[in-house]
């Protein structure tokens, strides 16, 4: 068997094909990415929760900081809302608890939701969301904590396999607003996006792979 | 629009009630489908525009800023481009505004003819003979550099306002002496089929569709009456042709 057959056929698929780990390996500073599958709570739109799969299937080796884990998917409740947000927050929360940053991928805005809170309530400070498809405010210092927020929606038509709409940011102007926000990111949120899960989808998903590497980039990193 | 039809779309263009042209009130839009098909040529398909257009309209959620009815769309046995004029001129008429989803050209050229007096903005890679002779000067956008010289002539000669796709993409897009009311014509055709596959005419160089959106958005005339043709849905798998068409017809309703 080759190379190219053993990757494809050999190994666990992971995001960015980082190793697959679990809570008790992370130490601090590591980056962890984690599948986000819930797409019916905050801006539903079906096919979204399917994201984190189709990054986990189109990735390669070797694009990931070193040390970055892919810690699997959150446990979700999408009909019980309630008992979702406090399980995703307190997930979340226990990957942070070890000074690890995460990163959720896939699903809805929910899971920007939960991250935001599971960041307030370990760092106990009053931690920004800032999104990187806003005006982002000035007086946001590099070692201020926040959460990155990636919106994938926000891609230009042209990059996605259905469009919504015609205008947007291209891949590499989020890149360019993932490496420059100014804070320190200690987590992200990579959603809104339903990749069509045939040919079509390849473009916005080697997209979305490339801003997801950006954020892990930028979560090792810390400040810009 | 026959009951089948009805059945198979529920709702209207952008969310609008299907309903008669007597429904509608003064500064209301008449949305009407017009599936007329090109005559020949290698890329055909408009026929399926008009109902396509409601369908991504209403799979994006897209909100009309107006109200209106969407009138179903024109049954095109015998004299049907006779039966659009004269709905055209009752609506205008009325102070009601027609939103024509064609079809092919002569759908627009129909809607031209029940309103012979306005001046015309028509987007389109190729000047046309029955717009160049109108009464009014025509404004044009997009148009190639693949002309007849004898239109490029009368153009110049009546001193005819255009700009190319380039142009336009190069932010020349402030055009003079443009009326209050005018008819507003897209052909998509004028759309590059590198960015956007869905249109029945080959337009190498053509314009970027976020290009005409914002372009037909920053025109502030009254329009009234728009008409859109040359959209041949199944050619883009995409979309992006229809939404181009989509967010084109509410920039111009929002800004005119």
């Amino acid at each position: 068997m080759g190379d190219a057959a053993q990757i494809q056929f050999d190994t666990v698929p992971s995001f960015l094909g980082v190793p697959v780990g679990d809570l008790e390996d992370l130490v601090p500073g590591q980056v962890a990415i984690a599948g986000y599958f819930c797409d019916n709570l905050d801006r539903p739109a079906a096919g979204q929760r399917y994201l984190a799969r189709q990054l986990r299937y189109a990735s390669r080796l070797g694009k990931a900081p070193a040390g970055t884990i892919d810690l699997g998917d959150v446990n979700v409740f999408p009909l019980e809302p309630d008992k979702h947000f406090s399980a995703v927050i307190a997930q979340c929360g226990a990957v942070l608890e070890t000074g690890a940053r995460i990163v959720l991928v896939g699903g809805d805005s929910s899971g920007l939701k939960a991250l935001g809170s599971a960041a307030q309530l370990i760092t106990g400070e009053n931690v920004s969301v800032i999104s990187i498809s806003e005006r982002i405010a000035s007086n946001i210092s590099d070692d201020q904590p926040i959460v990155l927020s990636v919106d994938l929606q926000k891609l230009a038509g042209k990059w996605m396999s259905h469009p919504r709409r015609l205008t947007g940011l291209s891949p590499a102007t989020m890149i360019a607003k993932i490496h420059t926000t100014p804070g320190s990111v200690i987590a992200a949120a990579v959603f809104g996006l339903a990749p069509a899960l045939d040919n079509r989808g390849s473009m916005e998903t080697r997209a979305a792979l490339a801003i997801l590497q950006a954020v892990t980039e930028r979560l090792e990193k810390g400040a810009p | 629009m026959n009951n089948a039809q009805r059945r198979l779309i529920t709702a209207g263009y952008a969310g609008l009630p299907f309903g008669e042209f007597s429904k509608c009130e003064a500064g209301d839009v008449g949305v009407l489908g017009v599936p007329s098909e090109v005559d020949g040529g290698p890329r055909s398909g408009t026929s399926l525009a008009p109902d396509a257009l409601r369908r991504m309209s209403g799979q994006l959620e897209t909100i009309l800023p107006a109200n209106g009815r969407d009138l179903g769309n024109l049954d095109l046995s015998g004299d049907w481009s006779g039966v659009l004029m004269q709905l055209v001129t009752q609506m205008v008429d009325s102070g009601v505004k027609p939103v024509v989803l064609g079809g092919a050209s002569d759908v627009a050229s129909a809607v031209l003819r029940a309103l012979p007096d306005l001046l015309v903005v028509a987007a389109m890679p190729r000047a046309r003979g029955d717009l160049i002779e109108r009464a009014e000067n025509t404004v044009w956008v997009g148009l190639n550099g693949g002309q007849p010289a004898e239109e490029w002539d009368q153009i110049s000669q009546r001193a005819m306002d255009w700009r190319t796709a380039r142009q336009l993409d190069e932010g020349h897009a402030d055009f003079s002496g443009m009326p209050e009311r005018a008819v507003l014509w897209i052909d998509i055709s004028v759309i590059d089929l590198g960015h956007a596959a869905g249109a029945v005419g080959l337009n190498p160089g053509g314009m970027k569709p976020e290009t005409l959106v914002s372009v037909i958005g920053a025109m502030s005339c009254n329009w009234q009456a728009i008409a859109i043709t040359g959209l041949a849905p199944a050619r883009d798998t995409r979309g992006i042709s229809e939404l181009a068409a989509i967010e084109t017809l509410n920039a111009a309703l929002r800004h005119g």
